[in-house]
């Protein structure tokens, strides 16, 4: 079991530094993000919110090695991240739905194992469990295409953390769904995170999100992005997604970031 | 009465009315001319009570005198033995042709759309050959394939690979070039090497679209080899229609065109029931193809 004891010196897992991107835009360059920095530690669950547009993705997907920074470094465990070679203990969730429809729900979550390959019956006991862990029960031979929008999220959720990453880096991954299933989703996630206790990035663009899941919220400025602020949020775990929202620390904290989120919204609009 | 019912009542309703009126109405042509055009004569287009009487005979079903051969021990054989390109061993051969063309060519143009497809530096290079090669009518090269290789089955083969290459090819291609950019992201991040990209993302996903190919390539393919056939060869239902035509017998060719209808939709029922399995994960609405 993971001790939490916030005396000892953490090990660092993720250093960014000077963090720099730009894109070309109808032929002008425009600057997505400009020397961000921050540095995450073993088995924080950190949120990183913005107004959209801010580049708060952007610096994930560098991150995540899918895009080529311009400028600065990012180290993972203190190893620095070579573009377009994913980083073996880091688990990437996407925003967009990517499952393979072609493979069932079973299939999709044992797709790493397969990829590593695992013995197809280890491989078995392992899908059957994680099926089990996201309560998706009786959907194993289902493919995507008959699933909600939710139940799919939690299948994607699980074909990245069957292979057990260190690192979870999360890009929106709940921005599609309603409120309902959002918060569905939230238990989901914090049941599977008090267990396993990985270190996350969590991209998102909804305060309460951010919330109710993070450790610590990393606010950006709007476009270019830029660290503001950075927000402890020390709400006591195992937290509730539904009954935290009610407690006047979080109306509390939620008023403090939201004024200053709220002159972020106020740049992106008249920029 | 349900819609299904009806649906069915009228077309039955349509069939026996046209089989009606190809059946008599040449006879109102003494009476009434202007009414009956001349296309209905049977000489050129035959009956449909000459055509049945026709298949019987030609199907060794009946014998040449006219008695039903099952019940008499060896007539059926017997009659078999007289012609080498009897109407089961025609559609034998057109069938078997068919199929081996499908085969050849969906591969082939499955494999080639792939290259050509994940390669844009092959797809720069052959693409003016690839455009030249797909705006040659595929059937006029029928008669040189058949002087190259001949008036037996390799030959029809060839023509049918011909016009199935082509369609599985293009399809292919379009498939392989327009593989989700998110799904091969995802592959690699969740540890896949080139190859395992390769192998579990870009072949599954290209493969939708050589699914909704194979329809049209099994058409392709029957007339692919019928056109072989007419230009040369020694059995099969084409040459069984051209020695028809050579004799001036309508009802001989018609049975042929009905034997190749039902070749046909035998075929093209077989492929949808293969598509509509292979593309089970598709949403509903699109596995009609």
């Amino acid at each position: 079991m993971p001790s939490t004891q916030p005396e000892l010196p953490s090990r660092c897992r993720i250093d960014i530094n000077g963090l720099r991107k730009t894109f070309l835009a109808q032929g002008r360059e425009v600057l997505a993000v400009d020397d961000a920095s921050f540095r995450i530690n073993d088995g924080e669950f950190v949120a990183l919110l913005g107004p959209s547009g801010c580049g708060k993705s952007t610096i994930l997907n560098m991150v995540a090695t899918l895009i080529t920074p311009n400028g600065g470094n990012i180290r993972v465990d203190g190893i620095p991240v070579v573009p377009g070679r994913p980083t073996r203990q880091v688990g990437y969730v996407f925003q967009k739905d990517t499952l393979f429809p072609w493979r069932t729900v079973e299939d999709n979550i044992g797709y790493a194992l397969e990829l590593a390959g695992v013995p197809a019956a280890d491989r078995r006991a392992r899908v059957d469990e994680a099926i089990h862990q996201a309560g998706l029960d009786g959907f194993a031979r289902f493919y995507p295409s008959s699933l909600s929008g939710g139940m799919r999220q939690r299948v994607s959720l699980m074909r990245t953390l069957i292979v057990q990453p260190e690192i979870l880096l999360m890009d929106e991954p709940f921005g599609a769904l309603d409120t309902h299933t959002k918060l569905d989703m939230h238990s989901v996630l914090l049941n599977i995170w008090e267990r396993a206790r990985q270190t996350v990035l969590f991209v998102t663009h909804d305060l309460g999100e951010a919330l109710t899941l993070a450790d610590r919220i990393i606010l950006l400025s709007a476009r270019p992005g830029r660290v503001k602020q950075d927000f402890r949020v020390d709400f006591a775990r195992p937290r509730n997604a539904v009954t935290l929202r009610e407690t006047p620390e979080y109306a509390a904290l939620f008023s403090r970031i939201w004024h200053s989120l709220g002159e972020e919204f106020a740049r992106t609009h008249s920029a | 009465m349900s819609r299904r019912l009806s649906t069915l009542l009228w077309q039955i309703g349509i069939g026996v009315a046209a089989l009606a009126i190809w059946q008599w109405a040449w006879d109102l042509h003494e009476r009434v001319p202007w009414l009956v055009p001349e296309l209905f004569d049977p000489y050129f287009v035959s009956k449909p009570s000459d055509i049945f009487r026709q298949f019987l005979g030609m199907s060794c079903l009946v014998s040449t005198d006219g008695a039903w051969t099952f019940g008499v021990p060896g007539a059926f054989t017997r009659c078999l033995g007289r012609s080498d390109n009897n109407l089961w061993i025609a559609t034998y051969f057109t069938l078997k042709n068919t199929l081996w063309g499908f085969v050849c060519g969906v591969s082939s143009g499955f494999a080639l759309g792939l290259l050509l497809g994940r390669s844009d530096r092959l797809s720069e290079i052959f693409y003016p050959y690839v455009t030249a090669f797909n705006s040659v009518p595929r059937i006029a090269l029928a008669p040189i394939i058949i002087l190259a290789f001949g008036i037996g089955d390799a030959s029809k083969i060839m023509t049918a690979w011909l016009v199935v290459v082509f369609l599985v090819f293009f399809n292919t291609f379009e498939g392989a070039r327009s593989v989700d950019r998110d799904h091969i992201n995802a592959s690699r991040l969740l540890g896949a090497s080139e190859w395992q990209v390769t192998r579990t993302v870009i072949i599954p996903s290209t493969m939708a679209w050589l699914f909704a190919s194979l329809s049209p390539a099994i058409s392709f393919s029957l007339i692919g080899v019928i056109v072989g056939e007419f230009i040369g060869a020694e059995h099969g239902i084409g040459r069984m229609i051209i020695e028809a035509e050579a004799r001036g017998e309508a009802a001989g060719m018609m049975v042929a065109v009905f034997v190749l209808m039902i070749v046909g939709m035998i075929l093209s029922a077989l492929v949808r029931r293969l598509q509509t399995y292979l593309l089970r994960w598709r949403p509903a609405q699109n596995v009609a193809a």
